[in-house]
């Protein structure tokens, strides 16, 4: 027999009222090993972490845990934490306002004489962050830090802290590609100090980059568990969705209609006399097309979205034109009424209303046209809602299950078809497929297809050049407010883009 | 599926008036006694109509602490305009209404054009309407009526319904209220939704038909339904109608429930908010010339505190603080709570401190309940 597993879970099996979401699961973690957690949304994943990491307690579920080859029985978070597990979660858990250094000591904060020891704790966290090659200073207040360096900071208040075992939920999915590169250096690093890791994330090259093994579950099972020395990306996606994705992008081509929208020369400022943050921005985006936007983060995308929808920004110059009309800085409610809806990046802050029902959110923005005297018309609202609940294939109980329980997939699903129903002819998606799994992800593109099919138009940003290049008719790449160039389907190459990002490219 | 799984939580709110209604019966035999049943359905019909208003803003998020000082002056506007300048007591009712209308107005939109935060907002309105309340009435007594007769203000609360008019209404209410609630099961069975045990449904409707005909029994038995029960209940029936079945109501839910996420859906926050405090000003006007009458006079102190027990039949009626959540029928049922409180404690004579310490700990008890029953559902 091998040395027993820093932390091992065996045979978990784990049932909700009316679902199994974990059945037979097992799963180890070795000291020095990144072992990667792979699967589809709801496939199980987070079920598992919340069991490690004791928010699911011991005797809520059959099956053993063990943490070197012990029993372990954690009753609570704390429990999980005293035997060395600390997981960092997607939604970060850093007090904005704080600095650095109070972060990192939050709840442990070091006293002399009931004071606090601030030599101590500014000592502390300056060794750390030069462990870490962090060049920061520890009296910087969080948030205006990168996601990446807070992500780093969690880490840190998690070793501070002795952890043994790290479980990295989604670590990336807010992080730009450097710094993504430090996290994968720091992961390395990690791992010959014997801490061992579990590293969850969809993005299949970071997995194949740092895993040393990965597990696939699938429906609550675990599928398999390889080296990935021994196995291919096209073999962990067969695994997680059970069957093979042949083509990754399906993205099927509509004929070019009439001008749908229309932007001359826009210059917009976050506010009345601030700053350009949009400069001349020129575009024509024609029914049945999907012009796809990329550049690097803070290139002015989101903003660029969110201003044509009315959410965002002071108008300088510039014309905007729907449907061959001129339209002035509007309101998303107006804009909505005038065919156009945005589906955002943060679909938790802009997109649902967690605590309420999927019902609820997927009629919210088309309440009037299922009105009749004042009042709503609720077999309407219900067929309404159940024509997209089931051709969006929702996994979901039913349309009155609570939204902020579904998986990430899910909720996407949700605010996609909360905007179709509004019968828009200009979709704008901003990273619709962030932090969702592969097959959903092929659901969204199968989506954008049906919407150009119809005749209507995709705007689609996204920072995953291979989804720009695969979906979109046209590409517009954005730097530093300005297109920076635009590229035909054909043409696309991920070199090419990432220089107009860059802005390196020749001026068109 | 059925669900029969009933929890205690569901029941709380129940379970906590009987109790407080059994100890008032056994200390004072006088509390159930017709009489004073009746005279705390007006007492309740008064402080409910106000909360009911109060939800309409907390919904979303918002707050009013000026309301009990509005109710003060919109009544004494009204006792001014019929007593002393003599209008006929339907205009001076109106032009009470109307100001309260127009000062709502103002206020909301103040609130969503300036950004300012609604407590402050409106904790002004709290100070600067008690100061016009007091310049109005220059701080004496001004009853509603000439002493011996009556008008359309001071019946706002002297007046009741004939008794065949009384079982009329109830028949009345327990036929839509079976009719309702059978069609709406019906609409769920054909949706697929979950549904109640047929039994369990059955057993529901038969006690709450049973509860109204005991009610107009009771209330026949002293002079008949006082007009502000119908008025409650009309107020109560537009509020649940506004909040279950208008794209109003989902849209103050929804600003309550994430504000970033109701604007990108093409909500009009800013008219919804505004709309919700003019809904709000019309209510405080109601209740003010309610209050008023029931007293008899405008002095000055009608209206105080009224802010409160609205926020704490909310907060106790299951309305969260912080917006998305709340029910009409809860904010009732945490009036109801309130008001046979404050009713038994007048009976047996307890002083004002205690009354004041009794009103906190029931409000603290509630909203503990509620987060505790709340986190073991979960």
């Amino acid at each position: 027999m091998t040395a027993a597993a820093l932390l091992s879970a065996k045979n978990i099996t784990k049932t909700f009222p009316g679902v199994t979401a974990l059945k037979d699961v097992s799963f180890s973690v070795n000291a020095g090993e990144i072992h990667a957690l792979c699967g589809e949304n709801g496939a199980g994943k987070s079920t598992l972490i919340k069991l490690l990491s004791g928010i699911h307690p011991y005797g809520s579920y059959d099956g053993e845990l063990q943490v070197n080859g012990k029993t372990a029985r954690f009753e609570s978070v704390a429990d999980a934490e005293a035997a060395g597990i600390a997981v960092i979660y997607q939604e970060l858990a850093l007090v904005p306002e704080m600095t650095v250094a109070e972060n990192i000591f939050l709840g442990a904060e070091p006293s002399r004489f009931g004071l606090l020891d601030w030599n101590k704790i500014y000592r502390e966290t300056r060794s750390l962050l030069e462990m870490f090659h962090l060049n920061l200073e520890p009296t910087a207040t969080t948030k205006h830090l990168g996601m990446g360096q807070r992500q780093l900071i969690e880490i840190i208040k998690a070793l501070r802290k002795d952890s043994k075992i790290l479980i990295l939920d989604e670590p990336t999915a807010a992080l730009t590609e450097t710094e993504v590169d430090t996290l994968i250096v720091i992961l390395k690093k990690l791992r010959e100090r014997g801490i061992g890791c579990v590293y969850i994330s969809h993005k299949l090259d970071e997995v194949f980059a740092v895993a040393d093994r990965v597990t696939v579950i699938r429906d609550g099972a675990s599928v398999t568990t390889k080296r990935t020395k021994d196995i291919d990306k096209a073999d962990v996606i067969r695994h997680m969705v059970g069957r093979e994705i042949k083509d990754l992008f399906p993205r099927r081509t509509a004929k070019p209609g009439p001008v749908l929208l229309s932007v001359e020369n826009l210059t917009v400022a976050e506010e009345k006399g601030g700053e350009n943050a949009l400069e001349g921005i020129s575009f024509e985006l024609r029914a049945g097309e999907v012009l796809g936007f990329g550049g690097l983060m803070g290139s002015g995308r989101t903003e660029l979205l969110m201003h044509l929808f009315g959410a965002w920004g002071w108008r300088k110059k510039g014309t905007v034109e729907v449907d061959g009309k001129r339209v002035p800085k509007m309101q998303p409610d107006e804009a909505i009424n005038r065919g156009m809806v945005l589906v955002s990046e943060d679909r938790k802050r802009y997109g649902l209303v967690l605590p309420k029902a999927v019902g609820f959110n997927l009629s919210l923005s088309s309440l009037k046209r299922l009105t009749r005297n004042w009042l709503i018309d609720s077999p309407r609202e219900f067929h309404a809602n159940k024509k997209l609940f089931d051709s969006l294939h929702v996994k979901a109980p039913s349309l009155e299950a609570v939204v902020g329980g579904l998986s990430g997939g899910n909720q996407q699903k949700v605010v996609i078809g909360k905007a179709l129903m509004t019968e828009p002819q200009v979709v704008f998606l901003d990273e619709p497929t962030r932090g969702i799994d592969v097959g959903a992800k092929v659901e969204v593109y199968e989506i954008i297809n049906q919407i150009t099919a119809a005749g209507k138009a995709v705007v689609l940003v996204s920072s995953e050049l291979p989804e720009l290049m695969g979906m979109s008719d046209r590409i517009l790449m954005l730097h530093e407010g300005s297109i920076g160039g635009e590229f035909k389907r054909a043409d696309a190459t991920q070199e090419k883009l990432m220089a107009a990002a860059m802005g390196h490219s020749p001026k068109r | 599926m059925k669900t029969n799984n009933l929890s205690i939580h569901d029941f709380s709110l129940g379970i906590a008036l009987i109790l407080i209604s059994a100890f008032f019966a056994w200390q004072s035999p006088v509390f159930l006694s017709s009489r004073n049943l009746s005279m705390l359905m007006i007492e309740l019909s008064i402080t409910a109509t106000l909360a009911l208003g109060m939800l309409l803003v907390i919904l979303p998020g918002h707050i009013d602490l000026s309301v009990g000082s509005g109710v003060g002056l919109t009544g004494g506007i009204a006792s001014v305009l019929i007593f002393q300048q003599h209008w006929p007591a339907a205009l001076g009712m109106l032009a009470a209404l109307a100001f309260a209308l127009v000062i709502w107005f103002l206020m909301g939109y103040t609130i969503v054009k300036e950004r300012m935060p609604a407590f402050i907002i409106t904790l002004g309105g709290l100070l600067i309407f008690k100061g016009l309340f007091w310049l109005v009435i220059r701080n004496s007594t001004i009853p509603v009526v000439e002493g011996g007769s009556t008008n359309l203000y001071s019946l706002l609360t002297t007046y009741y319904l004939p008794t065949s008019a009384g079982w009329l209404l109830g028949a009345v209410c327990a036929g839509l209220l079976v009719v309702s609630k059978v069609l709406s099961v019906q609409h769920r069975i054909e949706y697929g939704f979950e549904v109640e045990d047929k039994e369990l449904l059955f057993l529901k409707l038969f006690l709450f038909t049973q509860i109204i005909f005991l009610f107009v029994l009771v209330m026949n038995q002293f002079r008949g339904i006082p007009l502000p029960v119908v008025i409650l209940g009309a107020v109560a029936l537009a509020v649940y109608i506004l909040t279950e079945n208008t794209p109003f109501g989902r849209h103050l839910y929804a600003i309550g429930g994430n504000p970033e996420a109701a604007v990108i859906s093409g909500i009009p926050v800013d008219k919804v908010v505004v709309g919700a405090y003019c809904l709000l000003g019309s209510v405080v006007a109601v209740t003010g010339l309610m209050q008023t009458a029931y007293s008899g006079a405008s002095t000055t102190t009608v209206g105080d505190l009224m802010e409160l027990d609205a926020i704490a039949a909310c907060v106790i009626g299951g309305t969260s603080l912080n917006g998305g959540r709340g029910t009409a029928v809860g904010v009732l049922s945490g009036a109801l709570i309130m008001a046979c409180l404050l009713n038994g404690m007048t009976l047996l004579a307890v002083s004002p401190e205690l009354k004041f310490i009794a009103r906190g700990t029931v409000l603290a008890l509630a909203v503990w309940l509620d987060v505790r029953l709340t986190a073991a559902k979960a």
